[in-house]
C-alpha cells in the first residue's frame, strides 16, 4: 500500500471514445499519430505493433518478440505521448484513437542509451577482442592463446598462420598493435600477446605446421618483386593456393628490411632464415641479386609467360634532412649502415666516436642501439615528443638504458663541416604547435635557442621513401603524389591489368606487420584475378571484410593477476654484444601468460541486439568500471546441455526465453529468481537444464537478444526417425525454430517419404530439408521398414479396440 | 489546530469501545452502511457518494477512489474483482495491523460495500503473513461475518453476494504494489505490470478490478453512514477525511500510531502523537517510510496531503513520519536508504534493478570519503533517470531520499567530496573502489 505512481495519465471512460470505424475486412478502425504521421490502427493493437506496421523500424527494444506477451522490461522501446508525464514502452501501450506518439527525441535517446549503459555495466562478458581488429593480420588471438594455455604450440602457431606466416619473426620485432588494445588492461595489465605467437612458432621452427592443406597446382604463374615481409607473405598464400610463384630480390639474400634494416640483437638471422624457409618448402622459386630497372622491366615478366606481377619493392631511400652541410663526409645513410653491419662489412661508428642520430622511429633506435653497442658515445635527437615517437615505449625507454642521450624538441638547422668532413650539427630547440596533418602536434622553432653538438658522424633516420627509378615510366605503373605506387585501395592492383603492388612501396614506410597484412590481402586479390574474378567485385568483399567493426567498452570484472615479465638480457651485458636480448619465455610461463587472456570474444558478436543498440547510441564508454566484486556478477557457465548453452554472464534479464518456454513451447525450463539487484534468470532450483524438463527445441536461444543462450555445436551426425510412428502431422515443420525441417512441395505427406527410403538422415540432408523433393514412395508394408535402434523402436501396434 | 481526538474513523483510541467481535461491532452502528447501501441504495450512488466525500486512494496515488470504482463499474464484462491491498510494504508501518487487529469487521464491510459499488461478486484481502496476529483476527472476524451471512451468498437477504479470501504472504517491499499482488494472485512471480492498461480496466485474470488499499476501503462505511458532507468536513478542500500514521521520534524508538485529518501540519501530527522536533536535537522529518523523502525543520508547517508533500519533495507513501537526529549524515542517510531498495526492486526493469544499484555504489564512494565532484553530476542525472525510465511506482520513488537530501542538504555532499570529511563525523568508509570510466577502446 505504500507504491504509487502519482503520474498525470487519467484513465479514459470508455464512453468518452470517437465511434470506431471499420476497415474493409470488418475489423474496428481508427487513426493515431505516430512521429506526425497519420496511420491506422486495429482495435488491442500496441503503439509498437502499429508504428511496426506502418514502416517506423526503429524503436529499439531488446525484451520483445510478436510471439510473446509483452513485458516492458528493457525500457528501451519509451515514447512520448502527448499528455502524458512520463515517457511510455510502445510494446504494452495499447493504441488509443487521437493519440499522438513521439518515437524519437533526445530526452529518450538518453534515456535508452543510460538504460544501454545500466545492461553493460552488469554485462560480465565481451564482444569482439579489441586486439584482433587492431592487428593489420587480424590473427584469431584469442584462439591462438587458449591453445599455448592448454600446450597445444603446434596448433597455436597453426592457427597464427593462417594470416601471418612468420610468427617467430613478428613475435620478436612487432611493434604489437594488437596488446594496444587489450581488454586485461582494464583489469590489470595487458598481455603479452604477441611474444606468444614468438614462442608457440619457436617450438615448431624446424617443423613447421602449414596453416591448411596446400591446393593442386594451378599452371597459373605469379613474379614477386622484392623478399621483404610483403613479397614473402604474398608469395606464402599464393603458394597454398596452388600458384607458382618466383621472388626476385636485388639483394644477395631474402628479406629485405627484416634481414637489413633490424640489427642481430632483435631479430637473430639464423633463427629468421629458418622461418623464411617455411616460404619454399611449400615450392616457391628464388632468385637473388637481380634488380627491377636495372635487370629486368615489367614487360619482360609478362613475356616470361608470369600471369601477374606483386611489386614489393619497399623503400629503400632514406629521406634528406635539407639542411646545408648534409653531403659531408661522415654523414650516414641509416639503411646502409644497418645493412653494412649485417653484411659484416666496416661501418663508420668505432669505439671512443661520437654519434648523432636524428630521427624517432625504429630506425632511429636501431642505429642508436647499434651503434652503442660498437662503443661509441650516442645522442638521439628528435624534433618533438616521447608521445609522438614512432618507436615503440620500451624501445625509447631501452635505448636510454644503454646509454643514449635521448634529446627531445630538437630540430637540425645545418651540419657542421670542416675539409668536407662532419664536426658537429646545430640545433635549434623547438615548443609544440597545432596539430598538423598526421594529428602530431608540429614543432616550432625558438628563435635564438640553436646550440652545437660536436661528434664525428651524423646518421639521419628521419624516414624512408620509394625509390622511383625501379620502375620504368613506360611500364604503365602510376606514382600517387607521396610517390608510392598507385593502387586501387582494397584490391591493390596498380593502374596495369595483371600489377598488383603492396608492401612500404605502396602505403609508405610501415611496420612490418603491415607489410604482412598487405601480403596476404594481395595474395587474395591476386589469386581472385588469377582465377578470372572481377576485380571490382574482388574490391568490394575485401573492401568489407577489412571494415573496422564498432567496438564498445564493457565492464569486465576478472580478478587480478599479473603479467608474467619476459626474462631480458641485463642492460650491463648488452655493450658490444649483439646476441638476442629477449631471452624468451620457458613453456611454463608462456601457458600462464597465455592463460592471463579474458577470451573476451562472443560467439554472438554480429548477432547481438545488445551490441547492436550500443552500437546505435554512440555506447564507446561506461562510467562502471572498477567497482568493488558486490558491484558485478560471476556466474558458472553451464555447459552441461548437449545443445544450449548458458552462460549467465550475458543475460540481462529480458525474460524472453522464460516466456517463450512456458507459453510457447510448454516445458517452462526458465524462471527469474532472486531479488533486486540479484534477480538473474535460471532454471528451477538453478540446476542444469539438462536436469530439467527442456526438450532441446532452441526456442530459447533463438529469442536471447544477446549471447546468453547459445546452440552448441552439434557433434550427431545421424538423425533417426520413428517412420512407423509419425503421422506426418507436420507439427516438427511447425516449430522448428531453425527451420531444420521440410515439408515436401506435395502436402499429402502421407503417401510419400520425405526423407528417401532410409529412416536416418545425414547432417547435411537436415539442413537441406526446406529443399527436399519427393522422390520415393513411401513403404506400405511394416515388414519392410528397417530395423531401429532400442531408442526409437516403435510401440506394439495396437488396434482401436484395444 | 485541528480537532484530532474527533476525527478517528478507522482506528480505535484506548476509552472507544470494543469492536473486535461481529456483536461489539454491530452496537456500534456497524454493517448499518451495508445494509443502507444494499436496501436504499444503487451501486452508482453508492459512488456519487465516495466521490463527494473525496475520498482519495490512501496508498499513495492520491486518486478519488470513487472514480476508480465508476471505470470498473462502466467496463462491461460478466465477471470483475474488488483487492483489498492490506499489505504493510513497509515492515515499519503500523497502519494496516492496527487497523486489522482494532477494527476487522470496518474493513469487511468496506470491502462488501466496494464489491456492491463496483459489481463484483469476488473480492481479496491480500495481508502480510509476518503480521501473523492481525491475519488471524481478520480471519476470525471473516468466519464471524459468514456465519451471520454478511459474507458470501444473498448477503442480509438480497441477491448480493460476494465471496472474500484472505492471502497472507511475505515477498517484501514489492508485495504492496498492486499489479505484484495480481500477480501473485494469478500464482506468478511477484513482478509487477506496465500501467497502462489499469486494473480497472484489464486486472486480475485480465477482469476489470478495484484494487484499493485497507484504509482507503474501511473509510467507505463511514461515508455511507454518516453521509458525503459529514465525512468530507474533516480534511482539505481535495482530500476528504483522515489518514493513518505511524511516527516515529527516532529511528530506534517505538512507533506512535495516530489517526489524523488531511491537512494538518506536520508540526501539529508530531505534537498529537506526543513526539517533538527540535533544532538543537533534530536534523530531519522523514515522511513517507522507505522512498519518502527527508525534509529539514523549517518545513515542519507544510500541510500532511497529496500535493503539498509533493512539491517539497517527498511522498505520503507508507504513511510513517520519523525523525532523525542531529548526529545524522544525510548522505549516509540517503546511502543507507538506497542499500535497502536496491535489494527490494523484484529486478524485472532496468532503470530500477541497475540505476539504484548504481546510485548506492556512487553514495557509498562519496560516504567513504572517494567522491568527486562530477559524481553529484551523475547522481542528479540518475535520480530522474530512475524514475523517468522505470515501470511501477518503486522506482519511480526510489529516488526521493537521494533528491531529497540533495535538496535541502547539499553542504553534506560537498563536504564529503571537496573536504573529505563527513559533515557529523559518523561515517566510516564502506568501499575501497569508486567507479571510473575507462575509455581505452579506440
Amino acid at each position: 500500500m505504500a507504491i504509487s505512481v502519482r503520474d498525470n495519465l487519467s484513465f479514459v471512460p470508455q464512453g468518452s471514445q470517437p465511434p470506431l470505424v471499420r476497415n474493409e475486412a470488418g475489423h474496428p478502425s481508427f487513426m493515431i499519430t505516430i512521429d506526425g504521421k497519420q496511420m491506422q490502427a486495429y482495435e488491442g493493437q500496441t503503439i509498437l505493433s502499429v508504428a511496426e506496421d506502418n514502416g517506423i523500424m526503429d524503436i529499439p527494444n531488446l525484451c520483445n518478440d510478436e510471439k510473446l506477451e509483452p513485458t516492458s522490461a528493457c525500457r528501451m522501446c519509451l515514447v512520448h505521448i502527448d499528455g502524458v508525464d512520463r515517457p511510455l514502452p510502445s510494446c504494452n501501450t495499447p493504441a488509443q484513437p487521437d493519440m499522438v506518439v513521439q518515437t524519437n527525441s533526445d530526452e529518450l535517446f538518453h534515456l535508452r542509451r543510460t538504460n544501454l549503459e545500466m545492461m553493460l555495466s552488469d554485462h560480465n562478458a565481451y564482444c569482439q577482442p579489441p586486439c584482433q581488429v587492431e592487428c593489420p593480420t587480424h590473427i584469431d588471438i584469442p584462439g591462438y592463446l587458449e591453445l599455448i594455455a592448454k600446450g597445444e604450440m603446434k596448433e597455436a602457431a597453426r592457427v597464427v598462420k593462417e594470416v601471418l606466416p612468420f610468427p617467430f619473426i613478428l613475435g620478436l620485432t612487432c611493434p604489437a598493435p594488437c596488446q594496444k588494445g587489450c581488454r586485461r588492461a582494464l583489469v590489470d595489465e595487458e598481455i603479452a600477446i604477441c611474444r606468444m605467437h614468438g614462442h608457440a612458432a619457436e617450438w615448431n621452427l624446424l617443423d613447421p605446421p602449414v596453416p591448411y592443406v596446400q591446393d593442386p597446382p594451378t599452371g597459373k604463374k605469379v613474379a614477386v618483386i622484392g623478399g621483404g615481409p610483403a613479397g614473402l607473405t604474398a608469395a606464402y598464400y599464393l603458394a597454398l593456393k596452388g600458384h607458382y610463384c618466383k621472388i626476385f630480390d636485388m639483394q644477395p639474400q631474402l628479406g629485405g628490411m627484416l634481414r637489413y634494416g633490424i640489427p642481430e640483437y632483435r631479430l637473430p638471422k639464423d633463427m629468421m632464415d629458418r622461418e623464411i624457409q617455411h616460404v619454399f618448402e611449400l615450392g616457391v622459386d628464388v632468385q637473388c641479386n637481380v634488380k627491377m630497372g636495372r635487370d629486368f622491366e615489367i614487360d619482360d615478366l609478362f613475356e616470361q609467360g608470369f600471369d601477374a606481377v606483386y611489386l614489393a619493392i619497399g623503400c629503400w631511400t632514406s629521406n634528406d634532412l635539407r639542411v646545408p652541410g648534409e653531403d659531408a663526409e661522415g654523414v650516414v645513410n641509416a639503411i646502409r649502415y644497418l645493412g653494412d653491419k649485417v653484411e659484416g662489412k666496416p661501418v663508420p661508428v668505432k669505439e671512443g666516436m661520437e654519434v648523432v642520430v636524428i630521427g624517432g622511429g625504429f630506425t632511429a633506435f636501431d642505429c642508436t642501439r647499434t651503434s652503442l653497442r660498437f662503443g661509441a658515445k650516442v645522442h638521439t635527437m628528435y624534433r618533438r615528443g616521447r608521445t609522438e615517437m614512432g618507436a615503440t615505449m620500451e624501445e625509447v625507454e631501452d635505448g636510454e638504458a644503454e646509454g643514449t642521450d635521448l634529446q627531445l624538441y630538437v630540430s637540425q638547422t645545418q651540419v657542421m663541416t670542416k675539409d668536407g668532413h662532419v664536426t658537429g650539427v646545430e640545433f635549434q630547440r623547438n615548443k609544440l604547435g597545432e596539430p598538423d596533418a598526421s594529428g602530431r602536434r608540429r614543432p616550432v622553432p625558438i628563435p635564438g635557442s640553436e646550440f652545437v653538438l660536436n661528434c664525428d658522424t651524423v646518421i639521419p633516420a628521419i624516414g624512408q621513401a620509394v625509390d622511383t627509378k625501379v620502375i620504368a615510366d613506360n611500364q604503365g605503373v602510376k606514382w600517387t603524389k607521396w610517390k608510392t605506387i598507385q593502387t586501387n585501395p582494397h584490391n591493390f592492383m596498380t593502374d596495369r591489368t595483371g600489377v598488383f603492388a603492396g608492401g612500404d612501396c605502396q602505403m609508405g614506410a610501415q611496420t612490418i606487420i603491415e607489410g604482412v597484412a598487405q601480403g596476404k590481402l594481395g595474395a587474395r586479390s591476386i589469386h581472385s584475378f588469377l582465377m578470372g574474378e572481377k576485380m571490382d567485385d574482388v574490391a568490394r568483399r575485401l573492401e568489407l571484410e577489412e571494415r573496422r567493426p564498432d567496438l564498445f567498452d564493457i565492464v569486465p570484472y576478472k580478478p587480478v593477476e599479473p603479467k608474467v615479465k619476459m626474462p631480458m638480457l641485463p642492460y650491463e651485458e648488452r655493450e658490444g654484444n649483439f646476441e638476442l636480448i629477449e631471452m624468451g619465455y620457458l613453456k611454463e610461463q608462456a601457458q600462464r601468460e597465455a592463460g592471463r587472456c579474458l577470451q573476451c570474444a562472443c560467439p554472438a558478436a554480429g548477432q547481438c541486439d545488445l551490441q547492436k543498440y550500443s552500437i546505435e547510441h554512440g555506447l564507446a564508454d561506461n562510467r562502471f568500471h572498477d567497482g568493488e566484486p558486490t558491484d558485478y556478477h560471476d556466474y558458472e557457465v553451464d555447459l552441461s546441455h548437449s545443445f544450449i548453452l548458458r552462460d549467465p554472464n550475458k543475460c540481462i534479464n529480458c525474460t524472453q526465453c522464460v516466456r517463450v518456454c512456458h507459453d510457447v513451447i510448454g516445458p517452462d525450463c526458465y524462471g527469474m529468481f532472486g531479488k533486486g539487484f540479484d534477480t538473474i534468470v535460471s532454471t528451477p532450483f538453478n540446476v542444469s537444464l539438462h536436469d530439467t524438463d527442456c526438450v532441446s527445441c532452441g526456442a530459447c536461444v533463438q529469442v536471447c537478444p544477446t549471447g546468453s543462450l547459445m546452440m552448441a555445436e552439434r557433434n550427431l551426425s545421424r538423425y533417426s526417425f520413428a517412420l512407423d510412428r509419425c503421422i506426418f502431422c507436420g507439427d516438427c515443420v511447425e516449430v522448428c525454430p531453425h527451420g531444420a525441417l521440410g515439408e515436401t512441395p506435395n502436402f499429402e505427406l502421407s503417401f510419400f517419404n520425405r526423407f528417401g527410403e532410409d529412416i536416418s538422415l545425414e547432417k547435411d540432408d537436415l539442413a537441406n530439408a526446406p529443399n527436399y523433393l519427393v522422390r520415393q514412395r513411401l513403404p506400405r508394408g511394416k515388414k519392410e521398414l528397417p530395423v531401429m535402434s532400442p531408442l526409437v523402436r516403435p510401440l506394439p501396434a495396437r488396434s482401436i479396440r484395444d | 489546530m485541528p480537532k484530532f481526538e474527533e476525527s478517528y474513523r478507522v482506528l480505535r483510541r484506548s476509552n472507544d469501545p470494543e469492536v473486535r467481535s461481529l456483536e461489539a461491532y454491530r452496537k456500534a452502528g456497524g454493517y448499518a452502511a451495508l445494509d443502507k447501501a444494499l436496501q436504499e441504495q444503487t451501486p452508482d450512488q453508492v459512488i456519487q457518494q465516495v466521490v463527494d466525500a473525496k475520498l482519495r486512494g490512501r496508498g499513495g496515488a492520491g486518486r478519488l477512489a470513487g472514480e476508480k470504482w465508476r471505470i470498473v463499474r462502466q467496463t462491461a464484462d460478466d465477471q470483475k474483482y474488488v483487492i483489498c491491498n492490506a499489505y504493510d510494504a513497509d515492515t515499519r508501518s503500523f497502519a494496516v495491523r492496527s487497523m486489522l487487529e482494532q477494527n476487522p469487521h470496518q474493513v469487511i464491510e468496506g470491502v462488501l460495500l466496494t464489491a456492491y459499488a463496483v459489481g463484483a461478486t469476488e473480492a481479496y484481502i491480500f495481508t502480510r503473513s509476518s503480521n501473523g496476529a492481525s491475519t488471524v483476527i481478520l480471519q476470525q472476524a471473516l468466519q464471524e461475518a459468514l456465519d451471520a451471512q454478511l459474507v458470501g451468498h444473498d448477503i442480509l437477504n438480497t441477491d448480493f453476494s460476494c465471496t472474500i479470501n484472505v492471502l497472507g504472504v511475505d515477498i517484501g517491499f514489492m508485495g504492496g504494489e498492486e499489479t505484484v499482488q495480481i500477480a501473485v494472485i494469478k500464482g506468478r512471480r511477484g513482478m509487477p505490470e506496465q500501467r497502462p492498461p489499469f486494473p480497472a480496466q484489464y486486472g486480475l485474470w485480465d477482469k476489470p478490478t478495484a484494487i484499493n488499499s485497507v484504509e482507503t476501503l474501511a473509510n467507505v462505511p463511514v461515508i455511507i453512514r454518516d453521509g458525503a458532507a459529514a465525512f468530507a468536513s474533516v480534511g482539505t478542500a481535495i482530500s476528504g477525511g483522515t489518514k493513518v500514521l505511524t511516527v516515529y521520534a527516532s529511528p530506534t524508538s517505538e512507533p506512535v500510531v495516530v489517526e489524523v485529518p488531511f491537512g494538518a501540519t506536520l508540526r501539529e501530527i508530531l505534537e498529537h502523537a506526543g513526539v517533538s522536533a527540535s533544532e538543537d536535537a533534530t536534523r530531519a522529518v522523514v515522511v513517507g517510510g522507505a522512498e519518502g523523502g527527508a525534509l529539514p525543520l523549517s518545513l515542519l508547517d507544510t500541510p500532511y496531503d497529496f500535493d503539498p508533500l509533493e512539491e517539497v519533495g517527498t511522498i505520503v507513501g507508507s504513511g510513517i513520519i520519523e525523525l532523525l537526529p542531529l548526529n545524522t549524515c544525510m548522505v549516509s542517510w540517503a546511502m543507507d536508504r538506497n542499500r535497502v531498495l536496491e535489494k527490494e526492486t523484484c529486478g524485472k526493469c532496468v532503470p530500477c534493478r541497475l540505476g539504484v544499484k548504481r546510485i548506492t555504489g556512487l553514495l557509498e564512494g562519496i560516504v567513504s570519503d572517494l567522491g568527486v565532484n562530477g559524481d553529484l553530476d551523475v547522481l542528479d542525472e540518475f535520480a530522474d533517470y530512475v524514475p523517468n525510465g522505470s515501470l511501477c511506482g518503486f522506482g519511480v520513488q526510489a529516488t526521493n531520499p537521494l533528491k531529497t537530501a540533495k535538496r535541502y542538504w547539499p553542504e553534506h555532499f560537498t563536504m564529503h567530496v571537496q573536504e573529505l570529511q563527513c559533515p557529523t563525523g559518523t561515517c566510516a568508509p564502506v568501499r575501497a573502489h569508486r567507479f571510473v570510466t575507462k575509455h581505452v577502446l579506440p
